[in-house]
């Protein structure tokens, strides 16, 4: 600024009317402000929208698969994520994911992230889940981390299928999950800090009909002791 | 200024910030296919040779080559590429259990699936390809009978086919690997 004011004296020195000059610079001054002032927000603007846009996606690939969510008590599933006419936000999500849905036609896959009260699920607690169940050709129950990993435990068993089941005499049927070893149908959680159960219905008529997956009853999930 | 008047005046600034965050989340998301260096594909390429069956590991905790996988499932995959040859996927499927196929473009998007119960009489006959080799294909059919094998066109020249078998009972891998390997892949010849 120094130069410019240096330079503006040289000026006056050397031109009889001055005063004319200084108007002039004063005026180019405040052009070239707001001139600024217009890019600086400008550049804001363009980071805010850009990490505004950036944020709205990561929420949206961290929250479920996208649009078409179908959902009875405490489960979830995303039929068409598994078709093509997944929508985009599914697609993205599996892409950064990695995972491979089901496709339709294969059964569907539910996941549970709370009990029936709509509570986080919580692994110091037991968990009973009972009847009804859909029908289906196999299912299957898997305990998972969030981001969909195996949980570790000494029991070394990460699942239960609808064919090592032991049922009641009328044919029902409780499974316990829970870190402690439990007689009967036991889904042991190991030492996992938080966990979903995930429900797999596999060759399932519900797949063509799967809108009415809603009013379907899904299995009953009730918290029980806690520690 | 009041809070009120700097709204005002900043207004075609937080205009347009809201149309840049709208477009860039669209972007990104329609962008992410393309993107994503872990996908489906990625994960499976390494395990994976062309027109050729491979059976997967199975999943350990912490080791698991995609996330959400079922641990009652042994998985074998099947890489295609459309510009080198048509896929074909044979075999004679018998005894119980479940065996589920699905059919992956390039970014993992399912084009179709479905299960052991597809198989005609107990036989699987499927042939992935492209239109044009569709069309190549059709021109040799016999005019009176319809094709034995199910044709189907795939989204893009690259993807892969994944054939799950279930192991209905724990320690029972052994008989759902056998199942999975009724299934044979192979690139079908020239035509």
């Amino acid at each position: 600024m120094s130069g410019r004011k240096a330079a503006l004296e040289a000026a006056l020195a050397t031109v009889p009317d001055g005063m004319a000059i200084v108007g002039q610079v004063t005026e180019e001054r405040v052009i070239w402000k707001s001139v600024l002032i217009t890019f600086a927000k400008t550049l804001l603007a363009a980071i805010v929208g850009v990490a505004l846009g950036l944020t709205a996606t990561w929420f949206a690939v961290e929250r479920g698969y996208g649009f078409g969510a179908v959902s009875s008590g405490p489960w979830t599933g995303w039929p068409k994520t598994g078709s093509l006419e997944a929508d985009p936000y599914a697609r993205a999500v599996i892409a950064r994911t990695g995972e491979v849905p089901l496709g339709l036609a294969e059964g569907l896959s539910f996941t549970a992230r709370t009990d029936e009260t709509g509570a986080e699920l919580n692994p110091n607690c037991d968990y009973t889940l009972s009847d009804p169940i859909p029908p289906a050709r196999y299912w299957t129950l898997t305990a998972m981390t969030p981001r969909g990993a195996l949980i570790d435990n000494a029991a070394g068993h990460f699942g239960l299928t609808s064919s090592e089941i032991v049922r009641d005499m009328q044919g029902k049927f409780q499974i316990t999950v829970s870190r402690q070893a439990r007689a009967g149908n036991w889904l042991p959680l190991g030492d996992a800090r938080e966990f979903v159960l995930v429900l797999r219905l596999y060759d399932t008529p519900l797949s063509s009909a799967s809108s009415s997956i809603g009013i379907t009853p899904m299995p009953q999930l009730k918290r029980g002791r806690c520690t | 200024m009041s809070l009120r008047e700097t709204f005002i005046s900043n207004l075609p600034w937080i205009a347009g910030a809201a149309i840049i965050a709208g477009i860039t989340h669209l972007t990104s998301i329609l962008a992410m296919p393309y993107l994503a260096p872990k996908d489906a594909f990625a994960r499976l390429e390494p395990a994976a040779p062309l027109n050729k069956l491979a059976v997967l590991p199975q999943g350990v905790p912490g080791q698991t080559l995609m996330p959400f996988e079922d641990p009652a499932l042994v998985a074998g995959v099947c890489r295609y590429d459309l510009n080198v040859a048509p896929l074909r996927l044979r075999g004679a499927l018998s005894g119980d259990g479940l065996l589920l196929f699905s059919f992956h473009n390039r970014f993992g998007t399912t084009f179709y699936s479905m299960t052991d119960k597809g198989a005609l009489r107990g036989r699987l006959d499927v042939l992935v390809l492209t239109p044009e080799q569709l069309e190549a294909v059709e021109a040799f059919d016999p005019e009176d009978e319809l094709p034995q094998e199910l044709r189907l066109v795939a989204p893009t020249k690259e993807g892969f086919v994944l054939i799950r078998s279930l192991s209905p009972e724990r320690g029972n891998l052994a008989e759902a690997k056998a199942r999975l390997a009724q299934v044979g892949c192979e690139a079908e010849g020239n035509r």
